[in-house]
C-alpha cells in the first residue's frame, strides 16, 4: 500500500534531486547530450556577478520577509485565537489571501502598485504617507524589493493557523494560576505563553525561511521580471533564466546545488536548535 | 489571560474585536480592490482618486474574457486536472498513511524521516530534472504532467497528515480486524477511512488549492495551448492585453472564486477553536 507513494517520491523527488548533482558538472542544453566540464560551472559561478547578486537579493528578501511575516502571524494569532463574536470570519479574512491562486494574486498586486491608478498610491496620502510613496513602486531597485516583501506579507495564512492552533493548545489554567499569583499580562506573555509556543514558532520560522527562498518566484516573473536592473533577480529567478531562456541546464544545476547547501544548513540549524531546546526543556 | 482581562474588563473586551475587525479589513481590502477593478467599464479615463466602488459598474468584462481566448477550454482543463488529481491524492496518501501505522517502529521512523527530507527539497531544484522524468514517462505536454504528482500524494506533507490521523485511530481495532481475517486493504477501507474523515477533508482542500492555482507546472511542462490551465491562461491574457485591467482582473476573479468557495466550505474545520478534527493540532 506504500508503493504508489514510494514510486511517486522516487520518480518525482528523489531521482530528480539526485540527477541535479551530476548535471551540475556538465554543459547540457536539453538538445544534445551533456558534455562533462568538471568544475567548469562551479568556477564560472564563483566569478558570476549575477549569481552573487541573486544570492544577496534572496538573503535580503528572507531577512526582511521572514521576521515580518512571523511577527504578523504571531500578533494576529494572539489577537484572534480565543472565541468571540465574528472571530471565525476574521480568521477567515486573514487566511483568504493565502488561498488566492498565485498568478491571480500577483496580477492583483501589479494593479495595486500601478503608479498612475493603483489603489496603494491613492491610499497612502490619506494616511499622510504621500511623500513615502514612490512614484513607481516597481521602477526603483529598492522600492521594487520592498514591494515584493509587502505583496507577499498578506500570504502569511499558514503560520497564522499553525500558531493559532498552538495557542489554543496551551492550557488556560496555567495562565489563570499565574494571574492569581500576581503575574501581569506582560509576564504571562514572556514567561508562559511564548516559551510554550517556542517549538511551533521555531517550526514556522524554518518552514518560512526555506519557503521564502523560493516563494517570490512567481511575483518576480510577473511584477518585475527580475528588474529593475537585476534588483529582484533572486537566486531562483536567475536559475530559471539560465535554464529556460539560455538553455544552460548544467549551469542552472550547479546553482541549484547552492540552494541545496543553503537548505541543508537551514535544516541542520533547525535540528541543532530543536535538540538544544529539548534538552533545556527536560532539565 | 482570562483572569487578567477580568481585572480590566470593559475596555479590553471592546478593544480586541475592534482591532480584530481592522486586521480582517486589512486582509480583505486587496481582494475588494480586485473585485472593484473587475467591474469597471473599459475605456473610461483613468481615475484621479480612490474608487471604492466603480460608477457605473458592469459585468461585461466577465463576458469579454471568453471572446479572445478559449477560456472555457482552459477552465475545462483545470477541472479535469483537479477532479483527477485530488481523488488520486486522497487514495495514495490515505493508503500510505495507513500502511505506515502498520510498519515496525524502526521502518516507520525511517519513512517519516524520508517524507520530512522530501518536504525540505526546494521545489525549484527539481524543476529541470523532472522535465526529463516526465519526458521519459511520456506525460510531457499533456495534462498527465499535472496529474502524475498525485501518485506521491501531491506533497509529502499530505502523507504525513494522513499518517498522523491514522496513528490516532486505536490500533486495537486494526488488530481485531486482522484476527478476524480482514486483509490490509479491507482494514484500511472499512475501519480506517471512516475514522480519518477530518484529515481527508484537510488533504482535499489543501491539494485542491495547490493544483487549482498551480502556475509553474503547466508553464514548465505544457507547451501546447490546447492543454493550458486557467492560471497559465490568465498570464496569457495579461500578455495579450497588458493594459486592459478590468478584463485581467475579471479573469483573476474567475480563477480565484473556486479557491475561495472551497476554502469557505471547509474553513470552519480549520479555523474553529478546540476542534478535534483540525489536522494542524
Amino acid at each position: 500500500m506504500l508503493s504508489p507513494v514510494l514510486i511517486g517520491l522516487t520518480l518525482l523527488i528523489i531521482i530528480p534531486a539526485l540527477m541535479t548533482v551530476p548535471l551540475a558538472f556538465t554543459n547540457y542544453d536539453a538538445l544534445t547530450s551533456p558534455d562533462w566540464v568538471g568544475l567548469g560551472n562551479i568556477r564560472e559561478m564563483l566569478s558570476d556577478e549575477r549569481f552573487f547578486n541573486g544570492l544577496r537579493a534572496s538573503f535580503v528578501y528572507v531577512i526582511l520577509a521572514v521576521p515580518l511575516r512571523l511577527l504578523g502571524a504571531l500578533t494576529f494569532a494572539l489577537l484572534m485565537h480565543r472565541p468571540g463574536r465574528g472571530m471565525t470570519f476574521f480568521r477567515g479574512a486573514v487566511y483568504a489571501p493565502t488561498v488566492v491562486p498565485d498568478i491571480a494574486y500577483v496580477l492583483l498586486w501589479l494593479y495595486i502598485f500601478n503608479p498612475l491608478f493603483g489603489p496603494l498610491n491613492f491610499l497612502l496620502p490619506l494616511f499622510g504617507g504621500g511623500d513615502a510613496a514612490p512614484a513607481g513602486w516597481l521602477l526603483g531597485g529598492t522600492s521594487a524589493q520592498i514591494a515584493i516583501v509587502i505583496a507577499l506579507f498578506w500570504t502569511l495564512g499558514e503560520g497564522f493557523v499553525l500558531l493559532m492552533a498552538a495557542l489554543q493548545d496551551i492550557p488556560r489554567e496555567m495562565m489563570e494560576a499565574a494571574a492569581i499569583d500576581g503575574a501581569g499580562r506582560w509576564q504571562i506573555m514572556t514567561r508562559i505563553t511564548l516559551p510554550l509556543l517556542a517549538p511551533m514558532l521555531l517550526l514556522v520560522v524554518f518552514r518560512d525561511t526555506i519557503h521564502s527562498f523560493q516563494a517570490n518566484f512567481v511575483a518576480t516573473v510577473v511584477l518585475t521580471n527580475g528588474g529593475p536592473y537585476y534588483a529582484t533577480s533572486y537566486l531562483p529567478f536567475w536559475i530559471w533564466q539560465n535554464a529556460i531562456d539560455y538553455h544552460r541546464f548544467g549551469y542552472a544545476s550547479a546553482m541549484t546545488l547552492v540552494l541545496y547547501l543553503i537548505t541543508g544548513i537551514a535544516i541542520a540549524l533547525q535540528f541543532a536548535v530543536v535538540r538544544r531546546w529539548k534538552l533545556a526543556y527536560l532539565d | 489571560m482570562r483572569s487578567t482581562s477580568r481585572r480590566s474588563t470593559g475596555q479590553r473586551s471592546i478593544f480586541r474585536p475592534i482591532v480584530a475587525a481592522l486586521v480582517a479589513a486589512l486582509f480583505l481590502i486587496p481582494l475588494l480592490w480586485l473585485v472593484v477593478a473587475s467591474l469597471r467599464p473599459t475605456g473610461l479615463p483613468i481615475p484621479a482618486q480612490m474608487q471604492w466602488w466603480p460608477d457605473p459598474a458592469t459585468f461585461s468584462n466577465y463576458r469579454d474574457i471568453f471572446d479572445d481566448v478559449p477560456m472555457a477550454r482552459y477552465a475545462l482543463n483545470s477541472v479535469i486536472v483537479v477532479v483527477t488529481v485530488v481523488p488520486l491524492t486522497l487514495l495514495t496518501t490515505s493508503m500510505a498513511g495507513f500502511a505506515m501505522t502498520q510498519l515496525s517502529r524502526r521502518w516507520r521512523d525511517v519513512f517519516v524521516a524520508v517524507l520530512v527530507a522530501a518536504l525540505m527539497v526546494p521545489v525549484m531544484s527539481v524543476w529541470l530534472t523532472r522535465f526529463m522524468v516526465y519526458k521519459w514517462l511520456g506525460v510531457l505536454d499533456t495534462l498527465g504532467a499535472l496529474i502524475v504528482p498525485g501518485l506521491m500524494g501531491s506533497s509529502p506533507l499530505y502523507v504525513l497528515i494522513m499518517f498522523w490521523a491514522f496513528r490516532r485511530v486505536p490500533q486495537e481495532t486494526f488488530e481485531a480486524a486482522r484476527i478476524d481475517g480482514a486483509g490490509p486493504f479491507r482494514s484500511w477501507w472499512t475501519i480506517g477511512i471512516p475514522q480519518v474523515r477530518p484529515a481527508l477533508l484537510a488533504v482535499t482542500v489543501l491539494s485542491f488549492e495547490r493544483h487549482w492555482g498551480n502556475f509553474l507546472d503547466p508553464l514548465l511542462y505544457i507547451n501546447d495551448p490546447k492543454w493550458y490551465t486557467l492560471p497559465v491562461a490568465l498570464q496569457g491574457l495579461q500578455q495579450l492585453h497588458p493594459s486592459d485591467w478590468p478584463l485581467m482582473m475579471a479573469a483573476a476573479v474567475l480563477v480565484t472564486i473556486p479557491a475561495i468557495v472551497v476554502f469557505i466550505l471547509a474553513q470552519r474545520h480549520f479555523l474553529r477553536e478546540y476542534d478535534e478534527g483540525n489536522p494542524f493540532r
